[in-house]
């Protein structure tokens, strides 16, 4: 019982998760693309009820900024200026799944900004970015995990399966796979791309290059563990009893391995949202001004983000709990496989 | 005891004129063969060493087959040259050569050597090592890349040695440059490399892992140890040829160092933790960041204005007839009309520039030439603030119009897309594409930014021509317009705009072409500054490329060099790496 | 011992194809080494020509990998444009350093990641578990450059770490074990940096390893009889979640060398990943597939060796 419902508990929030980001549109304030020029690299926005003076305001609401005269790119609260926070208000337009049309938004200040976790360099409102990027890296981390580790169960379950030379050609293909130096074939593949890259090309691309790339790995793990589970009694037993080798490798020896494909796919998962940097690097990514997560951490590793802008970390900050959620929900699927498989 | 009384600064002074006393005998000693040049700089202190950090190992210890700038850099502080440019100044001032005259037809330069002078090895420099050396620039064999340098008016310059302490250089036709072309070209031992050049195999010769004692210069500084990776060092030139004002032989220092630190952020934090003395080529980011520390951790920076760098953004103008592009030749149709590129140039906002990705330090342009070039900027050049109506109309007036939703139609309804291609690796090229984008989705124009690896873009502009819009950024090594032939004739190889071009293809590249062939020969400085402010001033008004900014050169370095004086010209702080001292 | 010699021949015949298909995946790559020179504008398109016929790269493909092979034969391992030298010696010095690296990167990471992991299973669904797997989640969500700039941030606030480099300034001088110690204090951070970036890897499979072997009927008997926790989970369980521990083993390597890079770069290791990264932009094509070469020769090596123990360590396999 315990079980089922720490299961259902992850599912509902990683439904949470999913349903946020699917409705960026109208949970984030701004566009994704909207420049604020006089505000690049600002800090947070504080959400306040009681101001300079200690009244107590019902409607939330944030101060304005002023540049810092002393520090060249810092900024001040403006405590002279009020900006009450408003609820569905109307904004910038967008699209919900790219079919809902509409301009209210769930929170936003008018006039005045509120940047719940500061802007970048261009005055982006991070916030607003975070819940857009997911839309396309989790989509594209999932998919190409899932891709890897069925084509890694595969060829994994083949070679581990029946050995001899099938193995030997699979396994140092793979290792082949691995030691290729990719980044050329990726050099190779923008080359022969036209100039501009439409979205969806660039979110099928992105899908198919990492999950191809990625396979080899799970497929030497699948392998190690096919290859001793052949041998265990109760499939030696099922194959004396005239079981074919589909009926054995789907049925007995596969589901040995649910485990480690598991553990891999929610590994692959961030592995894959990150790859995507690199990809960018090629010009393989969702180009400017489009987010993605991996551009959002992309856009960290640079010495004097780290230095001088802390609240730059806050989405990624923010990745740790839908990651963690993630595993959860593997640990407690993983489980509820082992049961009913036993 | 003894320690404890050198300790006093009083007794560092003795010390000081002590070791200088010694000098000037030695000097004087030697002065009645050798022809020190003396510097005017302050003198300063014996021994000690300074570490600077580059980004890559050196690709070759050869000065004539260096072609990258961390290569040249290093190589220029075991080098010398004829003539050299004061990166102070921005002038020439003597170097070997003592003094130069020049024919009356502005032919011949006849160049008289310093006498005396030894190479690092202790062997005497003389007139049979300057033609050897230009021989080898001139060799094709050898694909020198700085031969072409050396080709005036389609001919090698040809070089005979006088006497021992006499060269002639004659020159197909007159050249305004000359004297510059002899800066960084390094003259080289003939007793050390004749035989691997007869032999054939002077291209594999002085590689980097030539034995120490296998090299000799006429540079500050000779080879110590080469460790791949890690770093290499220079140690002082007992024979170098300049002297300082009390006549002591320079250089101050005994020891260079360079650590390779291949990061730009990993040499700001080496900088910072006190690992090198001397920081160039970062970020006004990065700038902020070390302001921060500057009080306690015993450095100093230097914002030093803009440099020679001009960034810009140009469009596709190739002629793509044998090229299978309908859709960019479409597009062309546009990019032709000057009043779609001054509408493009009207409407981006180049202080959002400076501001948001220079943090400030930088300085907006409006053509090729920035304000750090001093004698050749032109001062008179207007510079027109962003506006949006001034682009509305200038489009409106090509023919242009705007749909219901807001979106550029170009004359047979077709909206108005293109993409501007910039390098990956150039965080703030991207970044001004993407303000840029911005900036002229304001007048409609539905603009996508490209980023590819340093590589595939120059294979797009170079090669295929497959790109629409596209950011650059040249930096000359010299100031005079010279440097920049090629940039702007339209035969020359990077004439990025259009590469196909073998003769002018608008009346205005035309008069540029004139204009550059003509300065060129002009021997008057003021003549010459009247004819590149034409050529400045074309590129503000026609646009092959929009000039957007100019970054500015910021240097730091530890409180304890002396002798400090940057310049805005590579090798920035290390220019005078001969002056400096540590105090 | 008649498996090792098969699996060796293999791995011949594996290097030979990688190196077959790099030549061919760097020949549709855009752009040669030569471009970026058109683009300085002191130097004439005819002189970029003449360099290139001279270093031979508009020859057919199969001219040039025959005497990219001679060359490999000699030890040369092709010629670098960059360099103007061979490749062979540009790697040698790198390698080592590189190796000396990775290999205390790997040790590290696997003396953190066996006691870890098997505590994570120990005490799986604890809080401490928990606080556990969301270090490590947070450690894989951080890029490796990020993760390796947070280091170097952390040692120049402290300076308890060299920022850089492998060796001190002026160490030269001084004797045997002091010049160890100086590489080995340069080493901290490198190595702590590759060993986080791949531990949370690590940790995760030895835990669901540990996990299935913990729940196994035979250790179940064996807590029956009595025998000691200790002992039941080293003694008892660990071997029984060796099998895809090995094989994680074996490309573990794989993973260090490819983290390396990054990790070199950014705390300036004077190992293989500067070059790399420099030959890659450069399009210095024969120290990329020089690099990729000498990789491909630690994973082959690892997978080997992970095979042979997955041989040895398992009876089941053992079998056939």
């Amino acid at each position: 019982m315990k079980r089922r419902y720490k299961l259902w508990a992850t599912f509902a929030v990683l439904a949470g998760f999913h349903a946020a980001i699917l409705f960026a549109g109208f949970l984030a304030p701004y566009s994704f693309s909207a420049q604020d020029r006089d505000a690049p690299y600002a800090p947070p926005s504080r959400i306040h009820f009681f101001d300079s003076h200690g009244t107590f305001h019902a409607r939330p609401f944030v101060y304005g900024m002023k540049d810092d005269p002393e520090n060249y790119g810092t900024y001040r609260v403006d405590f002279q200026q009020i900006y009450p926070l408003r609820f569905f208000v109307t904004g910038a337009p967008y699209k919900i799944a790219g079919l809902l049309a509409s301009r209210t938004h769930c929170f936003g200040t008018a006039p005045g900004h509120v940047f719940l976790m500061g802007t970048d360099g261009y005055g982006r409102d991070q916030f607003s970015r975070l819940l857009y990027g997911g839309q396309i890296s989790l989509a594209a981390g999932w998919i190409a995990a899932a891709f890897s580790i069925l084509f890694g169960a595969i060829i994994g379950g083949l070679a581990g399966f029946y050995g001899g030379w099938l193995d030997d050609i699979l396994m140092r293909g793979g290792e082949l796979f691995l030691a290729l130096p990719w980044l050329y074939f990726l050099f190779a593949v923008r080359a022969a791309l036209p100039l501009q890259v439409a979205q969806w090309q660039v979110f099928l691309l992105l899908v198919v290059v990492i999950g191809l790339i990625g396979w080899a790995r799970p497929a030497r793990l699948i392998r190690g563990i096919v290859m001793s589970a052949k041998e265990r009694n109760f499939v030696t037993a099922a194959r004396a009893f005239g079981a074919s080798d589909a009926y054995l490798l789907r049925r007995h020896v596969l589901p040995q391995a649910y485990g480690v494909m598991l553990t891999q796919m929610t590994l692959l998962v961030p592995q894959y949202i990150l790859a995507e940097v690199t990809l960018t690097f090629l010009g393989l990514g969702v180009g400017e001004p489009m987010p993605s997560w991996g551009s959002l951490l992309a856009s960290l590793q640079q010495y004097y983000v780290l230095a001088s802008y802390w609240w730059m970390f806050l989405p990624t900050v923010l990745l740790i709990p839908v990651f963690l959620t993630y595993y959860a929900a593997a640990d407690a699927l993983q489980e509820r496989v082992k049961s009913v498989a036993l | 005891m003894g320690e404890s009384i050198l300790r006093k600064p009083g007794a560092v002074c003795l010390f000081a004129v002590i070791v200088c006393a010694f000098c000037t005998m030695s000097g004087r000693a030697a002065q009645r063969k050798e022809d020190l040049m003396v510097t005017k700089n302050a003198p300063g202190r014996f021994g000690g060493s300074i570490t600077v950090a580059v980004r890559s190992d050196p690709k070759t210890l050869n000065p004539v087959l260096a072609v990258d700038e961390a290569t040249r850099e290093i190589i220029d502080c075991m080098n010398a040259d004829l003539i050299h440019i004061n990166r102070e100044t921005q002038q020439t001032e003597p170097a070997l050569a003592k003094s130069w005259s020049v024919s009356r037809d502005g032919r011949t330069y006849t160049l008289r050597l310093r006498s005396g002078v030894r190479f690092s090895d202790g062997q005497p420099f003389t007139a049979d090592d300057v033609v050897f050396s230009f021989e080898l620039y001139l060799d094709e064999k050898i694909h020198s890349s700085q031969r072409d340098l050396l080709i005036i008016g389609g001919k090698p310059i040809s070089v005979e040695k006088i006497d021992d302490y006499t060269v002639r250089f004659q020159l197909a036709q007159p050249y305004a440059a000359a004297e510059r072309i002899f800066d960084g070209l390094a003259i080289l031992p003939r007793h050390l490399l004749e035989n691997a050049y007869k032999n054939g195999t002077f291209a594999q010769s002085w590689s980097v892992s030539t034995p120490a004692g296998e090299f000799a210069g006429l540079g500050p500084f000779r080879l110590k140890e080469y460790v791949p990776g890690q770093h290499i060092a220079l140690e002082r030139n007992p024979y170098y040829w300049k002297a300082d004002l009390q006549g002591c032989r320079l250089p101050y220092i005994d020891e260079l160092v360079f650590l390779f630190v291949p990061s730009e952020d990993a040499q700001v934090i080496r900088f910072q933790a006190g690992d090198t003395d001397l920081l160039s080529r970062f970020s006004a980011q990065n700038f902020a960041v070390l302001q921060r520390g500057q009080a306690a951790k015993g450095y100093k920076l230097e914002d030093l204005g803009p440099g020679l760098e001009y960034n810009f953004l140009f469009f596709n103008l190739d002629n793509l007839a044998d090229k299978n592009l309908p859709e960019i030749a479409r597009k062309q149709v546009w990019f032709r009309d000057v009043r779609f590129r001054q509408a493009v140039s009207a409407a981006i906002d180049r202080e959002g520039i400076v501001r948001l990705v220079y943090n400030g330090r930088a300085t907006p342009l409006w053509s090729q030439v920035t304000p750090g070039n001093r004698m050749w900027v032109d001062a008179s050049l207007a510079h027109p603030p962003q506006s949006l109506d001034r682009a509305r109309e200038l489009l409106k007036n090509a023919g242009f119009s705007w749909n219901s939703a807001g979106n550029l139609m170009d004359s047979h309804n077709q909206s108005v897309e293109f993409s501007i291609l910039t390098s990956s690796s150039n965080a703030e090229r991207t970044k001004m594409a993407t303000l840029i984008q911005a900036d002229l989705a304001q007048l409609g124009m539905n603009v996508h930014v490209v980023s590819l690896d340093f590589g595939a873009m120059v294979d797009r502009l170079l090669n295929s021509f497959d790109y629409e819009a596209a950011m650059m950024g040249l930096a000359s090594g010299d100031a005079d317009p010279t440097a920049e032939m090629n940039v702007w004739l339209s035969s020359g190889g990077t004439h990025l705009w259009d590469l196909t071009e073998s003769k002018p293809a608008t009346p205005w590249e035309t008069q540029m072409d004139q204009l550059m062939n003509q300065q060129l020969v002009t021997m008057n400085y003021v003549q010459r500054k009247h004819l590149y402010d034409q050529v400045q001033e074309i590129v503000a008004q026609d646009l092959p490329v929009i000039c957007l900014a100019s970054p500015h050169i910021l240097i730091g370095a530890k409180d304890r060099i002396g002798n400090f004086h940057p310049a805005i010209l590579a090798p920035y702080a290390l220019w005078n790496v001969d002056e400096l001292y540590v105090q | 011992m008649r498996y090792l010699a098969r699996r060796s021949a293999h791995a011949v015949l594996l290097l030979l194809a990688i190196s077959v298909f790099s030549f061919a995946l760097l020949q549709w790559a855009p752009g040669s080494f030569f471009d970026s020179m058109r683009l300085d504008p002191r130097i004439s398109s005819q002189t970029v020509s003449g360099m290139r016929a001279e270093y031979g790269i508009d020859r057919p493909f199969v001219v040039r990998y025959a005497r990219w092979l001679s060359s490999m034969l000699k030890g040369e391992m092709g010629f670098s444009f960059a360099y103007g030298t061979s490749v062979g010696p540009l790697l040698c010095v790198r390698a080592r350093n590189t190796l000396l690296l990775t290999s205390s990167a790997t040790l590290l990471a696997w003396l953190l990641a066996i006691p870890i992991g098997i505590w994570g299973a120990a005490s799986k669904g604890t809080w401490g578990d928990r606080a556990c797997g969301m270090t490590m989640s947070a450690l894989l969500t951080i890029p490796d450059l990020l993760l390796a700039l947070i280091l170097l941030l952390l040692a120049v606030r402290t300076g308890w770490f060299p920022v850089g480099g492998m060796v001190s300034a002026g160490v030269g001088g001084v004797d045997f074990w002091s010049r160890v110690a100086d590489v080995a204090r340069h080493l901290i951070l490198p190595a702590l940096g590759l060993a986080l970036a791949t531990l949370p890897i690590l940790v995760r499979h030895i835990r669901s390893a540990m996990i299935d072997a913990l729940e196994s009927p035979f250790i179940g008997a064996a807590r029956g009889h009595g025998i000691p926790r200790a002992r039941l989970l080293f003694r008892y369980a660990l071997p029984a979640a060796s099998n895809p521990l090995i094989s994680l083993f074996g490309f573990s390597i794989a993973t260090m060398l490819s983290a390396s890079v990054i990790i070199e770069v950014v705390l300036s290791w004077p190992g293989l990943g500067p070059l790399m990264v420099q030959a890659i932009l450069a399009r210095d094509v024969y120290v990329v597939i020089g690099v990729v070469m000498l990789s491909s020769v630690f994973l082959v090596a690892g997978n080997l060796v992970s095979d042979v123990l997955l041989f040895m360590s398992d009876p089941r396999i053992r079998v056939e």
